[in-house]
């Protein structure tokens, strides 16, 4: 077969690393950059002392670009260790925000080459042999690159061996893996196994390209792949000159004609072209790129696509009852499939390990629309909706289902100075929304972690080191942007489909994906914040203690404590974190040091620091949590002796390894219940336990705590029986939610996140 | 008494983090604004926590402008030395002169077997480790006639063209501790590299060390002084001093001047991950130390 394998046209340069003037390749690189090649690559020779060593160079020039790809034109693989190789390979594209691309090579371009390889101590191999091991060393970078696999590499080749090393960096993006050479055996090995085929095009012989194809492609069928998996790429090299004298010989038009039959009937996806002439390659750029695009596009039935569709080892990786291949096309180029190597950055969230079938990454609310019809196309299949993938809940994630990852609408932008008035996207996360307001003066009083994304927060609360001065996060929000289950955009606020906007807030997952929300924030100066290490010796008295001085204090002062299981051998200890709203010592001491007091210290730290250094304490790192997070929640109105000393005995039975208190109350409690679906306004604690063992922990919940607790927070609640439902919402906000549900979402296809039953007696029988 | 009487070099030794992957990347830029001489990254290629060493110094390099680069130290079981050779000099031409070579036998032999490299027992690895710095030294020599042979029990060069040479001397550095290792970089090394969080005996344990490179050295006609000491250190700054290297700046300073006073450390090299340190290293710890130890010299004439 022959003709066009369906690639996107890409253009790069060739470049001779000389190393007598080292800056020349490294400026040939950044003109390659500014000309707009997508692709830069440097020869490597197995044995040339005229040349810099290719890969220190390339990394070198990724420090030194900022948007070209980069490869060797093809690295010597003999002489390197093919599992160092793939953690070069991976660092690089991390570093270069993933512009590097792998082509590899035995070294054998020219006949001398195997010799020489051998010379400077590589592996002294035959051709036939040196394609074997080239074989295996492509097995042995994919299995190292392979992060998302858990358990170490194993190979046991003739040529290559590994024994258990571990696997990853995972690398920014797919690095495909190209062969260089036109050796049969090699062509072959390309068919079977590469992502490319990389060759320097014989002027004599342009039909070349054809003969090799065929073979790649045969060899392809037999391996059961489609040779349309296999980029072509081609250098070439030539001579502009005013008439036209031969191949690659003349006027830039001459250029165009010699090379669309190459890209037309013989499926060359990438033209390299071979120059150290800076010439040359502002006019190849100019005047033979555009022109061949638009040839090509002309020549072809249809215009050649931007994304190349994904390859058979993606495709075998994929999860039943999916319609992949009909994901609409404004999302499919940045979906995440089991296969695709960002599925280990976006597969599991902050608590839950997650396996689910496909992440669609919208970046608009038209995106969310499609997703949600795409969505509701499976309505057999889980629906997830993440934005920053920390709820404590874990239900941004699933197994087999499909995830709408709003992580990407991230924007935050000041809408009226004067008025405070902020617009946020879901994906923001808020120690960035800290860092953006802090300039102005203000904050957004959010949870009590930066890594937490805006969506899941301010959909369901937020309740954070603001709480008692400034109330919860969604008593900030003036308006929402979202997308209904039937992919209407719509806004809601006071005036607009007000309705809507009271269940958004506390109970905006069963509602819509919101894709801005818009605040008005508070000014805030520094802060006070202090961190105490406090004896939990009688844990039972600390917790009343703590819980009467944080009640007394004045609503500047918000405050959480920390205790976990006794340890043997050592003193209990709690922590206790506090953040008062004011930037004056005398006032933050003073208000701090009841809170001090409830216990004798082991340690303690106090600041005055921004809100957003406070806020300032994830990472980026992508979430990578396994097994499923099991926690219990509640709100309480006093830490009463009878609740502490439940708490000390769930404390005691060392099932709980994780007992955490948030003071709430204060500007909370000033708001009417009914003025939003998060309706518990008088609590002034919520409590939150994690255990290892569901049972365990739900019986001793169930018989110490839960007769002391008024309501939940659903965020933090990982247990699914419906009677979390009914606490988190009364029954006069849980009837009006069930009717709103029925209005907006009558088939439940957000049910995923603590679902409301819609109220199908209110439905109207036509 | 030794103090050999080189320059003082500062640097850093900061950890090769994959994530984030800029986070190495953005603190050797700010050691190099910083004015600190040296800036570090420890090499573990079977460590996938840890972005690659060599792509990590070539990339930094490209990013920095005056400070030298250096692994500390690089893993030479599963870097073939033909190949290291000719990679040093090209980074080294690529920055202007500014890339040394710390070198170590390797010690994970384990994960290095993992990774397919080939197992050694100690003493093996320091015969390889020889053979690779004369292939190394070989292969720079662009200058002299015919190419590399070097028919080594554990690598053989047969032929390869030499160079390119280096932009400038490049330093080899030898992590070691051992006798035989010692040993070897007071025959062949341009500088020794230990850490002193290894030492059990704290700094005075480096008499004994300095004096068995002495005598290799000698044995093999050379001069101590041609061995740079180097220092990896680990400290705290604190505002009252608790013990070495645990306290203000000023004490860091009389610490840093006694270890180049007594034990003939010149270089010193700080394991820090965040800038803060990094900073107060470079501004106020290695003026001060160096004002010191020029006092020092002064006074006792040398």
């Amino acid at each position: 077969m022959s003709g066009n394998y369906g690639h996107r046209l890409e253009f790069g340069t060739l470049v001779t690393p000389v190393n007598a003037s080292p800056d020349t390749p490294v400026a040939l690189a950044r003109r390659s950059e500014a000309l707009g090649y997508d692709l830069v690559t440097f020869a490597d020779d197995p044995d040339q002392p005229a040349h810099l060593d290719t890969w220190t160079l390339l990394a070198w020039v990724a420090g030194r670009t900022d948007r070209i790809h980069l490869a060797a034109n093809a690295l010597t693989v003999p002489l390197r260790s093919p599992a160092v190789i793939a953690r070069s390979a991976a660092s690089l594209d991390l570093l270069s925000g993933g512009r590097l691309e792998l082509a590899l090579g035995t070294g054998s371009r020219d006949p001398d080459g195997l010799a020489a390889v051998a010379a400077r101590g590589g592996a002294r191999l035959d051709p036939r042999a040196a394609v074997d091991a080239l074989g295996e060393s492509i097995d042995v970078v994919r299995a190292v690159l392979d992060a998302g696999d858990p358990d170490p590499v194993r190979y046991d080749g003739e040529h290559h061996r590994l024994d258990g090393a571990p696997r990853g960096p995972l690398p920014a993006h797919h690095i495909p893996i190209w062969l260089g050479g036109t050796d049969p055996r090699l062509l072959r090995l390309v068919g079977a196994k590469a992502d490319g085929w990389l060759a320097t095009l014989d002027p004599a012989d342009p039909d070349a390209v054809r003969t090799s194809n065929k073979i790649i492609d045969e060899a392809a069928g037999a391996a059961g792949r489609d040779p349309a998996e296999i980029r072509r790429l081609l250098n070439v090299s030539g001579r502009f000159s005013a008439t036209r004298q031969g191949f690659l010989n003349g006027p830039a038009a001459g250029w165009v004609e010699d090379l669309l039959p190459l890209v037309v009937e013989n499926g060359v996806g990438t033209i390299i072209l071979t120059t150290d002439d800076v010439a040359t390659m502002e006019r190849f750029a100019r005047e033979v790129a555009p022109a061949l695009r638009e040839a090509a596009d002309r020549a072809l039935p249809a215009p050649l696509p931007r994304t190349a569709q994904r390859g058979v080892a993606v495709r075998a990786k994929r999860r039943p009852g999916i319609a992949y291949d009909e994901v609409p096309a404004s999302l499919a180029d940045r979906a995440v499939e089991p296969g695709d190597v960002d599925y280990a950055r976006v597969k599991s969230n902050y608590l839950r390990g997650g396996a689910p079938g496909l992440v669609l990454r919208p970046r608009t609310p038209a995106e969310v629309t499609d997703a949600l019809n795409f969505a509701r196309a499976h309505r057999h299949l889980p629906l997830g909706i993440r934005s920053g993938g920390h709820g404590i809940s874990g239900r941004s994630t699933n197994d087999g289902g499909i995830v709408i990852d709003v992580g990407g609408i991230n924007g935050i932008e000041v809408l009226d100075e004067d008025a405070r008035l902020v617009r946020i996207g879901p994906g923001a996360r808020w120690m960035d929304v800290a860092a953006a307001l802090a300039p102005h003066g203000w904050a957004l009083t959010s949870g009590d972690y930066g890594g937490v994304g805006v969506g899941g927060l301010a959909t369901a609360g937020g309740v954070g080191w603001l709480a008692r001065k400034h109330g919860l996060t969604i008593d900030h929000l003036r308006a929402v942007e979202m997308v209904l289950a039937d992919g209407r955009v719509v806004r809601a606020s006071e005036t607009e489909n007000a309705d809507l906007f009271w269940a958004v807030r506390g109970a905006g997952a069963n509602f819509g994906v919101v894709t801005a929300f818009e605040f008005e924030v508070d000014e805030v100066g520094p802060v006070g914040w202090a961190q105490f290490a406090l004896d939990a010796g009688d844990p039972a008295g600390l917790l009343t203690r703590w819980g009467a001085a944080v009640e007394a204090a004045p609503r500047d002062l918000t405050s959480a404590i920390i205790m976990g299981p006794p340890r043997l051998g050592q003193p209990a200890v709690a922590q206790v974190m506090a953040m008062v709203d004011s930037d004056d010592p005398a006032t933050i001491v003073a208000q701090l040091q009841p809170v001090a007091d409830v216990a004798p210290g082991y340690d303690q730290q106090v600041v005055i620091t921004p809100y957003a250094s406070v806020m300032a304490n994830a990472s980026d790192a992508p979430h990578q949590a396994q097994g499923e997070p099991i926690s219990r929640t509640g709100l309480i109105d006093h830490l009463t002796p009878e609740f502490a000393a439940a708490a000390a005995r769930l404390l005691a039975s060392g099932v709980v390894y994780f007992f955490h208190i948030r003071s709430i109350g204060g500007a909370v409690a000033d708001i009417d219940p009914d003025a939003m679906a998060w309706s518990h306004r008088n609590v002034n604690f919520h409590v939150t336990a994690f255990g290892r063992h569901r049972a365990r922990l739900d019986a001793l919940w169930d018989g110490l705590l839960a007769e002391h607790l008024r309501g939940t927070y659903l965020s933090f609640e990982t247990d699914l029986r419906p009677e979390r439902l009914a606490e988190a919402f009364p029954p006069r906000t849980l009837a009006r939610l069930r009717t709103l549900k029925e209005r907006y979402d009558p088939d439940g296809l957000f049910r995923d996140n603590f679902a409301i039953t819609p109220d199908t007696a209110s439905r109207t029988t036509p | 008494m030794t103090d050999y009487g080189h320059d003082l070099l500062f640097g850093t030794f900061t950890t090769p983090t994959v994530q984030p992957a800029r986070q190495a990347v953005d603190l050797a830029v700010v050691a190099d604004r910083a004015g600190l001489d040296l800036v570090t990254f420890q090499d573990h290629p079977y460590q996938p926590r840890f972005l690659d060493t060599w792509t990590l110094l070539s990339y930094v390099a490209a990013r920095t402008e005056r400070v030298h680069l250096s692994a500390n130290v690089l893993n030479l079981p599963l870097r073939p030395p033909a190949v290291t050779a000719r990679s040093a000099a090209s980074l080294d031409l690529l920055s202007g002169g500014r890339f040394e070579l710390g070198l170590g036998a390797g010690a994970f032999w384990d994960a290095i077997e993992a990774m397919g490299g080939r197992r050694l027992s100690p003493g093996q690895a320091i015969t390889a480790l020889e053979e690779a710095i004369q292939i190394i030294r070989e292969v720079w020599a662009a200058e002299k006639p015919g190419g590399v042979r070097v028919d080594g029990e554990y690598y053989q060069v047969n032929g390869a063209k030499r160079g390119p040479a280096p932009a400038h001397d490049v330093n080899v550095w030898i992590g070691a501790y051992k006798p035989r290792m010692l040993r070897l970089v007071g025959r062949v090394a341009d500088g020794w590299l230990p850490s002193l969080p290894y030492f059990q005996g704290g700094p005075a344990d480096l008499v004994a060390m300095n004096e068995r490179i002495d005598e290799a050295a000698a044995a093999a006609g050379r001069e101590p002084t041609q061995i740079r000491r180097l220092l990896n250190i680990s400290g705290e700054f604190a505002p009252t001093g608790r013990s070495l290297l645990n306290g203000p700046p000023e004490q860091w300073a009389e610490d840093l001047a006694g270890l180049t006073l007594e034990y003939g450390v010149s270089a010193f090299i700080l394991m820090a991950d965040d800038p803060a340190t990094i900073e107060l290293f470079a501004a106020e710890v290695a003026p001060a130390t160096r004002q010191l130890v020029a006092e020092e010299r002064a006074r006792a004439g040398r």
